[in-house]
């Protein structure tokens, strides 16, 4: 409680099952006068040992099933799973794969945002903006369909490259093109009407703010650390973004409405990503099978995940996956979701967890909290 | 006047009135909502005639409350309350004094608001039950604290419309007592038939301003909906209503519409409705146009926290004493 003082009148208790919630998750409210005074958000509903499923699969099997990991942020797991063997197997994969693996983690970057704002504006009440936005959004789903074959999982990524029918021919090119034209400006009025309606920016700014320095010892990642004003992207030190140009989004107040209002913005890097892809696209292959499976160790990769940053790790044993572990980002945001509700209404407290993006299904994995100090 | 007539424009204006609280809802949500916000919305008949005779139908199931038969009433007791000021609105009932006067009208939308205070401490859903086991894990936070359902928060709000929410629409409706000088409905109607309608003069239009804030209020319409949330509350008072219960909530919201149309119609513009006049086409527009424009309203707002909600309540007040004050001059 940080020397607050330690008066609890009551609790509420939200969940498991929530209207605003789209996952499964338990928040205890301790409350006075509608006043939120100390929160806890349990997860746990979901635990679906996915890392102990894992154990002992062929890699390929196993790096298929990182994609169940998430319903939102499918692909990337996907990817950072399989870059995971790459750099344990030392494979090179050809820059045409490279690029296209962008393409289709950006495009997931927008859906993950545009589907951010929908529930926020959800949460918010607003079931216009929520609807509008659901429905710019089907764009993405469509242009994910049209390069993987699935909505959801798209399964792009494979060892050495991506699966074939995921390249990209000319007629893909356009329709992703056209495609970025149309969010483009349907997100760019979105923006202008959702900044110029006070009645909405009376309800989020100043919201269930959470400073650079919480930020910063709260451990928050990804676009939540950025709307608090710090400048750090994963992006920018993945080298396979760097033939990209693209800036580095950040907002001051980390409140709801700078949350809001960095996905926003973050489309539009997105789109920007996506274009220079579409245009440089190189030629040639789009998957290299020269490599051979080999014993590993525990070898681990980072990508900046549409929520921040996603750790995957584990080692290869007789072609067979070992040892497992997967920490999603908004592992390391619950403690910015409990402390932003804190002084906070308890309408504005689920806007307060909203706004740091969770996704307590990817989430949901057993973890062994140690406590350094209990020794001393 | 003789019986017959009476009998049968009493009568016959409530069913009408029955009739079209039924189709209230999905137009709003039908020819406004779901154009609004860019789909097909349901079938226009769905969410007020057709989810009604649906929920009648259902099984019905005991709700989590201490008190389940009292709980399962209040909708009814909601409904009854909103026929009762359309039956006093209808000139017939005129005759029975202080019943067709402004005073009953406020006590009859009190019953309406208060039932709300019992609807959410009554009921006790699964959405916010404790766990079967209390809240000791190691490193678990404040066990053993006073828990409060989802609907113990509803009831307190609506508490807090009873002391604020509805000042509004209460001031509104006694500017067209002023003007008229009598709180009696039968005054209010004659003087517009001799003054022209109330709706026509600067006071009525400030009134029909703190009245519309006010009727939206009444009916927990977006964006004054704090007892019915969703990122909290959720259902609030609604929440453990199933089967015919729930098909009383329906129609109460519904006639509830009508009959705060057909009041406006009466206070601001001096035509009651009645079966047996061409008149009725002017409260049936009004109780139309009133949803309609709500609808328009709701659909770009969103649900206001108390932050938001007492200055706008506050200023709808200042706008309804304006109103008055204009009124008196």
């Amino acid at each position: 409680m940080d020397g607050k003082r330690e008066i609890i009148e009551t609790e509420i208790t939200m969940g498991t099952v929530h209207s605003a919630a789209i996952e499964p998750y338990r928040v205890r409210l301790f409350v006075e006068d509608e006043i939120v005074r100390d929160a806890e958000i349990t997860v746990g509903v979901n635990h679906r040992g996915i890392e102990r499923i894992m154990e002992g699969l062929p890699v390929e099997k196993a790096n298929s099933l990182t994609e169940k990991v998430c319903g939102i942020c499918s692909g990337v797991h996907l990817w950072n799973s399989v870059l995971v063997a790459e750099k344990g197997l030392g494979v090179e994969i050809p820059e045409r794969a490279s690029y296209i693996r962008i393409i289709v983690g950006e495009l997931e970057r927008l859906h993950s945002h545009l589907l951010y704002l929908a529930h926020g504006n959800e949460v918010l009440g607003h079931e216009t903006f929520s609807m509008r936005l659901f429905y710019i959004r089907e764009t993405v789903m469509e242009l994910l369909r049209l390069i993987g074959g699935n909505r959801v999982q798209y399964g792009v990524p494979i060892i050495g490259g991506i699966r074939p029918r995921a390249d990209l021919d000319e007629m893909k090119i356009q329709r992703i093109s056209e495609g970025m034209d149309f969010i483009e400006e349907k997100v760019e009025a979105f923006a202008e009407r959702f900044t110029s309606d006070p009645m909405v920016m009376s309800r989020i700014t100043g919201v269930c703010p959470i400073s650079r320095k919480d930020a910063l010892r709260l451990h928050v990642t990804g676009p939540t650390l950025r709307a608090t004003g710090v400048e750090f992207d994963l992006r920018t030190e993945m080298p396979c973004y760097e033939p990209f140009e693209f800036d580095i989004i950040t907002q001051d107040g980390g409140d709801v409405r700078a949350n809001l209002l960095m996905r926003v913005l973050e489309i539009f890097e997105s789109i920007k990503i996506i274009r220079q892809a579409l245009r440089d696209l190189p030629d040639g292959r789009v998957v290299d099978r020269n490599w051979e499976m080999q014993d590993t160790g525990i070898v681990k990769s980072y990508v900046e995940a549409p929520r921040g940053r996603l750790y995957h790790s584990y080692a290869i044993e007789d072609g067979r996956v070992r040892g497992s572990i997967i920490r999603t980002p908004s592992m390391s945001n619950i403690g910015a979701m409990q402390y932003a509700c804190i002084g906070h209404h308890i309408t504005d407290a689920q806007l307060g967890i909203v706004q740091c993006d969770p996704c307590f299904t990817c989430t949901d994995r057993a973890i062994e909290i140690i406590d350094l100090n209990a020794e001393r | 006047m003789d019986a017959s007539y009476s009998i049968i424009s009493v009568t016959g204006t409530v069913l009408l009135g029955l009739i079209v609280s039924l189709w209230l809802p999905g137009i709003e949500r039908k020819f406004v909502h779901a154009r609004i916000q860019q789909r097909i919305g349901p079938p226009v008949s769905s969410p007020g005639l057709m989810a009604v005779l649906k929920f009648f139908y259902k099984k019905t199931i005991e709700p989590c409350s201490p008190l389940p038969r009292l709980y399962n009433s209040l909708p009814i007791i909601g409904f009854i309350s909103a026929l009762l000021i359309l039956l006093f609105l209808i000139p017939p009932m005129y005759t029975f004094g202080a019943l067709a006067s402004l005073v009953a009208v406020v006590g009859f939308l009190k019953i309406e608001e208060v039932i709300y205070v019992f609807m959410g401490s009554l009921s006790r859903s699964v959405m916010s039950l404790r766990m079967p086991f209390p809240d000791l894990a190691k490193g678990a936070k404040h066990p053993n604290v006073q828990r409060y359902f989802l609907e113990d928060l509803s009831a307190m709000r609506a508490f807090r419309l009873i002391a604020f929410g509805s000042f509004p629409i209460y001031i509104a409706l006694f500017v067209p007592a002023v003007m008229a000088g009598s709180i009696s409905i039968g005054d209010i109607v004659a003087y517009q038939a001799a003054n022209g309608p109330v709706l026509f003069t600067l006071a009525g239009v400030i009134g029909t301003v703190a009245f519309f804030i006010g009727y939206m209020i009444l009916l927990n319409e977006y964006p004054f909906a704090i007892l019915k949330t969703k990122a909290d509350v959720i259902e609030g008072p609604y929440m453990e209503y199933a089967s015919k219960y729930r098909a009383f909530v329906y129609i109460t919201r519904g006639f509830l519409m009508f009959t705060l149309g057909c009041l406006f119609s009466v206070l601001f513009i001096g035509v009651p409705p009645n079966i047996l006049s061409l008149g009725i086409l002017v409260n049936l527009a009004a109780a139309a146009i009133f949803p309609v424009i709500m609808a328009v309203f709701s659909a770009f707002a969103p649900v206001f926290t108390f932050k938001q909600f007492y200055p706008v309540t506050a200023a709808a007040s200042v706008i309804g004493v304006l109103a008055l004050v204009v009124a008196f001059v």
